[in-house]
């Protein structure tokens, strides 16, 4: 089963972005193969929920990370080969008979382009046999490659088949006569075309991981370990947003004694940066990559549902109280289902009226808190809900974001303490724009 | 001065806007004439800010509304005389002459279209211009007291011209002499030219009359009553939404004892809709246009400011609670710069959390109201706000828009409630979910 995620999430997150904006994908999208930026999109689509295959991902990613690797291909080889093997029409298979005198016409007043780009193919793939053969035989010794074997192994084993024995005996880089492109043609687009495809998905792969694991590099991010799933636990250490320049960490635990994160602090405070920090690492760690944090270890979630910029669907007649309703009970479907999900509500039930949200944000939270194999974060000003819920639940654990007041000008630290806090700042900023003193102003001078 | 609407008014309000379905001027615009199309779009720009020049306006309206006549002329034959009449301009009598000469040339060598197309466009405008007479003096004849007083002038002058008595005669194609014909095309085409163009100014302003009252006539529209500006009030009754078709109208009444209204009413229940068909009828009233309702009376206000759909699809947030803020300091400085306005906050302070809106609005409205110069409606899902205000100030209103519950289905009657609403509907909506009882 795979990571149970949806479009709100997404977007929340800014996992994907809007077109042409800076998105989580397009941090790590330095991929040099356009086959490779593909796979990475794959990857975001379908993270994990397999505590294995995640560790094993990362620590492949990690192998690389050490080795310093470099893609040992280039993309215009890849560009060659794609557009050679799209052409999957039999009838322009390379035949000895159509060696004809008006091909060695056609190729000296260089109009043949079909054959050039079938023999550009052809050349581009042998290149990668050759270079790969010689990694994967270097690579195999290394007994730090052990992660990576199962891959090396499969692609060792497609290129050291009897039947790629013709595409050993070219040297790359030489010349292919018409004969050597008549065998080899039939090799790479008939008889092997899939082993060739699964060569290029490792390929592929492979140029994705590198590249993640440069990127690891480059912004200092940890991999995440994947812990039993049983612990329902999440252990954070400096988690910062990946986004932002000058970011600063945060350290959080989240365990069945603590599963319900009560978050308050005023508008500006950084709730919602936090909140995304939270959410970003913990998809990414689904995915095997590299997290924006000094240390990470958490155990594997079915899914996650993020609710932080709710917009009022209006078109569908539905109220900014009643998109709130639905979202929670989406994520209560999957509690009932016994789910083990990461929730994240950021200024839960604002589209309503002060009693209303203090009422349902008591009776909701106390209901997640006895999921204790989920885990919850909630934001809201609604502190009085916090007071009543401390002394029930032992498991809700009260942070707050702090805003220092210097000389009326709110200042803030991003640092999380526990504790609830009054911080609201909506008349600060009325204030701050003299709102109030215009209209009395305008009425003394009458 | 000019009647004030800033562009987010005007998009709330929906008015303006020829292609845009649903604005108040798709309403409208039902004018035959490209001119009278113009005259509505200034005047839709234009709001007026005297009460007798509104009055005298709509008053009008209401004349050609009663009388129900029909554009007095065909709309092609218009065209032709239109462009016929406006072809013409500064050119000297030699040179017309000349022009008169080269189309007798070109028809004695067979080729007719020029001098054809001479042909439809003088008999044309002789023929029409006979009929406008008609028309027009049958206006005055028949009425003394038309409404219409300095629009007349151009009819006047152009009828009563001396050189022009040949025109009332009876004309026949062919029958005048081409010296006759060069004289009279001279005539009306250049000497002539300025009133002639102040005359189809007046033909525009009848197609417009005649399109608004029909609007009018067709949605039972009623004509406002403009009052002076110390007068402090506007009370409107049975206030309907003019894009709507079923729409349900409210009463409301503000002036100086009560001149601010706290709506609140859960989400669906129509509170945006009346706001916004009370501040159309304020705008219609303003242009001497027809309102959807059943009767108006209202001081002349010097402007508008409404915050109905600030864009709400931005990150929440702090930017858009920022963006509310500067807006309502924006109408502050307006409200404390001494001009009558009527202001219509439609959920303040969405963008933020309940209690910082709960604060915010509150002290807002308070401030707000202190300014009985002033019209305001102020609407919130914040009904805790209500009670405060009811204590602190005196010349507040409070309704509201009933929900009510036929089972688990929320209907609505769109008719306003005195009082402030007790329909909480939060908890119930979560109930109904069922979301506790899923969760486990």
């Amino acid at each position: 089963m795979s990571f149970i995620t949806d479009k709100q999430t997404l977007d929340d997150l800014n996992i994907f972005g809007k077109r042409g904006k800076q998105s989580i994908y397009s941090i790590f999208n330095r991929t040099c193969s356009r086959g490779g930026a593909e796979q990475l999109e794959q990857m975001f689509r379908f993270p994990l929920s397999d505590t294995d295959a995640i560790n094993r991902r990362s620590s492949i990613i990690r192998y690389f990370q050490q080795r310093k690797q470099v893609f040992p291909f280039k993309n215009d080889q890849f560009e060659a080969i794609e557009q050679y093997l799209s052409n999957t029409d039999g009838r322009s298979q390379l035949t000895h008979e159509s060696n004809t005198l008006e091909r060695k016409f056609k190729t000296l007043i260089g109009s043949d382009t079909e054959y050039k780009l079938l023999a550009k193919g052809v050349a581009s793939l042998v290149e990668i046999v050759h270079g790969l053969k010689k990694l994967t035989t270097e690579w195999l010794q290394d007994a730090s490659a052990a992660p990576y074997i199962a891959d090396l192994r499969i692609m060792q084993q497609i290129i050291s088949s009897e039947a790629w024995k013709p595409v050993h005996e070219k040297k790359p880089g030489s010349r292919l006569s018409f004969e050597d492109n008549t065998v080899l043609d039939k090799i790479f687009r008939y008889l092997e075309i899939d082993h060739v495809r699964t060569l290029l998905y490792h390929l592929y792969t492979m140029d994705v991981y590198i590249s993640v694991a440069q990127v690891a590099t480059e912004r200092k991010f940890v991999f995440p370990e994947a812990i039993d799933r049983e612990l329902h636990s999440i252990h954070l250490e400096n988690v910062y947003h990946p986004q932002l320049e000058k970011a600063i960490g945060n350290t959080l635990s989240i365990t069945p004694d603590s599963n319900v994160v009560f978050l308050t602090g005023a508008n500006m405070a950084g709730k919602s940066t936090f909140m995304k920090s939270l959410g970003i690492a913990l998809f990414l760690a689904h995915m095997g990559f590299p997290v924006a944090a000094d240390r990470m270890r958490f155990s594997v979630r079915d899914g996650m549902f993020t609710t932080i910029n709710l917009s009022d669907n209006l078109n569908m007649g539905y109220s900014h109280f009643y998109a709130e309703v639905l979202r929670v009970k989406k994520v209560a479907e999957h509690l009932n289902a016994n789910h083990n999900i990461f929730v994240i509500f950021d200024e839960l039930f604002r589209g309503t009226n002060v009693k209303d949200a203090y009422e349902a944000t008591v009776a909701i939270t106390a209901a997640f808190a006895r999921k204790t194999h989920c885990m919850f974060i909630v934001s809201t000003h609604i502190m009085e809900a916090g007071d009543t819920l401390k002394p029930q639940y032992g498991n809700i654990n009260f942070v707050y974001l702090p805003t220092r007041m210097e000389q009326h000008k709110p200042v803030y630290t991003y640092r999380l303490e526990k504790g609830i806090t009054e911080d609201r700042h909506g008349m600060v900023i009325i204030n701050n724009e003299g709102i109030i003193d215009i209209l009395k102003q305008g009425l003394n001078n009458n | 001065m000019a009647f004030i609407a800033d562009n987010q008014t005007l998009e709330d309000l929906n008015i303006r806007g020829r292609y845009k379905s649903n604005s108040l001027y798709s309403i409208f615009n039902r004018t035959k004439t490209n001119g009278g199309g113009q005259l509505l779009d200034h005047m839709f720009q234009h709001p007026l800010t005297d009460e007798k020049e509104i009055n005298r306006r709509s008053a009008i309206f209401q004349y050609f509304q009663e009388k129900a006549w029909e554009f007095p002329v065909d709309m092609d034959e218009f065209g032709i005389m239109e462009n016929y009449l406006l072809s013409g301009g500064g050119q000297s009598w030699a040179s017309n002459a000349l022009q008169v000469a080269r189309r007798r040339g070109l028809k004695a060598m067979g080729l007719m279209q020029e001098y054809n197309l001479f042909n439809t466009g003088f008999y044309t405008a002789i023929r029409l211009l006979k009929d406008w007479h008609i028309f027009f003096t049958r206006l005055q004849k028949e009425d003394a007291h038309h409404p219409l007083g300095k629009e007349m002038e151009a009819f006047q002058k152009v009828y009563s011209h001396q050189k022009l008595s040949w025109l009332l005669q009876p004309v026949t194609e062919g029958r005048l002499s081409g010296w006759q014909v060069a004289g009279y095309d001279h005539l009306l085409r250049n000497v002539l030219h300025d009133d002639m163009k102040a005359l189809l100014q007046l033909m525009y302003f009848i197609d417009l009359c005649i399109a608004v009252s029909d609007v009018a006539r067709d949605k039972k529209f009623v004509y406002a009553e403009a009052l002076p500006r110390p007068q402090r009030v506007i009370d409107i009754k049975d206030c309907r939404h003019p894009g709507l078709d079923k729409a349900i109208g409210n009463d409301l009444l503000l002036d100086q004892n009560s001149n601010m209204l706290f709506l609140t009413g859960a989400n669906m229940a129509g509170k945006s809709t009346f706001m916004k068909s009370f501040g159309v009828a304020v705008y219609m009233a303003h242009m001497g246009f027809p309102v959807a309702a059943a009767s108006m009376r209202f001081s002349v206000k010097d402007g508008i400011y409404s915050s109905i759909n600030v864009p709400d699809n931005l990150d929440m947030g702090l930017s858009h609670f920022y963006a509310e803020v500067l807006r309502v300091k924006n109408v502050a400085e307006e409200v404390a710069s001494k001009k009558d306005l009527l202001v219509i906050f439609d959920e303040l302070f969405k963008g933020t959390n309940v209690k910082d809106a709960y604060d915010a609005t509150l002290a807002v409205s308070e401030a707000f109201s202190a300014y009985r110069n002033c019209a305001f409606i102020i609407s919130t899902h914040i009904i805790e706000v209500g009670t405060v205000l009811m204590e602190k100030c005196n010349n507040l209103q409070f309704s509201y828009l009933p929900t009510i519950m036929d089972g688990q289905a929320p209907r609505y009657t769109y008719r306003m409630q005195q009082g402030i609403t007790s329909d909480r509907h939060g908890m119930m909506i979560i109930e109904n979910e069922k979301i506790l009882d899923i969760i486990g």
